[in-house]
């Protein structure tokens, strides 16, 4: 409930910070988004599983955006950030595909 | 200290190390849950901020995210209209300061017909035509050319215009412009990108060849040498369009840039 509530409320403030966010960011944004979706679709699995921890939701969301934003970073020190960043998105991606399956075996039993 | 063991590390085979895709499915949800949270829905009150945290940060990040996305795709294409617009009103500024340099040539011509006897005139006259250095009217040769039909056909280059205008001076024209610009011993027909530039001035395709001479032998005769070869080739092997046509009147500006720069009286 809390949680929504301030889903709505980071949306909102989103929208109005937006103007002032620095160019430097937007090539992190993508890469936190994929693995802020990979947190929440892991958090939904382990919910369907009977194992959700709110405490290791919310550890493994911020490790994962941070380590994602860290990882793009070092890569655009080392001149290899957009390579790094299809890395991140396809790895997360393959994780998410399964985590789906998972959610959707779970909901639909097929 | 109590050493953590590392989950499922050591009973599994060396190459599984290597197998990382399966990892990556097999762990793809985090094994902490399985862990930490066996059978433990209700949220402790202690976590409740972290969750609320983890809400605000995700709502931020796609909001600001969208919001950027979706403002940055009419900023790139109203910059694209803004260079337009700029290369546009350069082009005009610099034709008018092209026309203003064709005045105040006439201008000086005009002076110098005043001051110089008429031997000096003639002179002046006869020299000036074929050195490009007044505008000249007669009858002649038009070629137009142009790029072969077809996204990946072949296209002219500088090097066809070069040998379309080097065999035209040989076939006798007196005077050539292309696209209206004259070409004297001075022009340098070259290609800047994908454009051809004749004295660094870009052109815009179809281009068009007008050679003062005379039309009955002109045309014939331009056939006969290396550039109408090239020419005739061109478009027999790569679909060039190239249009030879004669005009009883054709008039050629003067080049404006013909100045004497270096040389001094001595």
């Amino acid at each position: 409930m809390f949680a929504i509530l301030a889903l709505l409320i980071g949306i909102g403030l989103g929208i109005w910070l937006e103007p002032s966010l620095p160019t430097g960011l937007t090539s992190y944004l993508p890469i936190m988004i994929v693995a802020a979706l990979d947190a929440l679709f892991g958090a939904l699995r382990a919910w369907f599983d009977g194992t959700f921890s709110d405490r290791v939701f919310a550890i493994s969301f911020f490790s994962n955006v941070l380590i994602a934003a860290l990882i793009v970073f070092i890569g655009d020190q080392i001149g290899v950030g957009s390579q790094l960043s299809t890395a991140v998105v396809v790895v997360l991606g393959i994780r998410i595909f399964t985590n789906a399956a998972a959610i959707r075996r779970a909901i639909f039993h097929a | 200290m109590k050493r953590r063991a590392v989950r499922g590390d050591s009973d599994r085979p060396v190459a599984w190390s290597m197998d990382i895709l399966r990892q990556i499915r097999e762990s793809a949800v985090d094994p902490d849950y399985a862990a930490v949270g066996k059978g433990k829905h209700a949220s402790a009150g202690r976590w409740r901020l972290p969750l609320v945290a983890v809400g605000l940060v995700l709502g931020m990040v796609v909001a600001m995210q969208g919001w950027y996305t979706y403002k940055a795709s009419p900023d790139a294409a109203s910059e694209h209209d803004q260079l337009v617009s700029r290369i546009r009103a350069a082009d005009k500024t610099n034709d008018d300061l092209r026309a203003q340099q064709v005045a105040l040539g006439d201008e000086i011509a005009s002076l110098q017909k005043r001051q110089a006897d008429t031997t000096t005139q003639a002179q002046l006259d006869a020299q000036g035509g074929v050195s490009g250095g007044i505008a000249v009217t007669g009858p002649g040769m038009v070629v137009v050319v142009d790029d072969a039909e077809g996204t990946n056909a072949a296209r002219v280059t500088d090097e066809d215009l070069r040998q379309l205008v080097n065999g035209a001076w040989q076939a006798g024209a007196e005077a050539i412009t292309i696209n209206g610009y004259r070409v004297t011993a001075r022009t340098a027909i070259r290609s800047a990108g994908s454009a051809i530039t004749v004295d660094y001035r870009s052109l815009l395709r179809p281009y068009r060849i007008e050679a003062i001479g005379d039309p009955r032998t002109l045309p014939a005769r331009f056939a006969n040498t290396p550039g109408g070869a090239w020419w005739a080739d061109a478009k027999n092997n790569y679909g060039l369009s190239y249009d030879v046509t004669t005009s009883s009147s054709l008039t050629l500006p003067a080049d404006p840039g013909l100045t004497v720069t270096t040389a001094r009286k001595s």
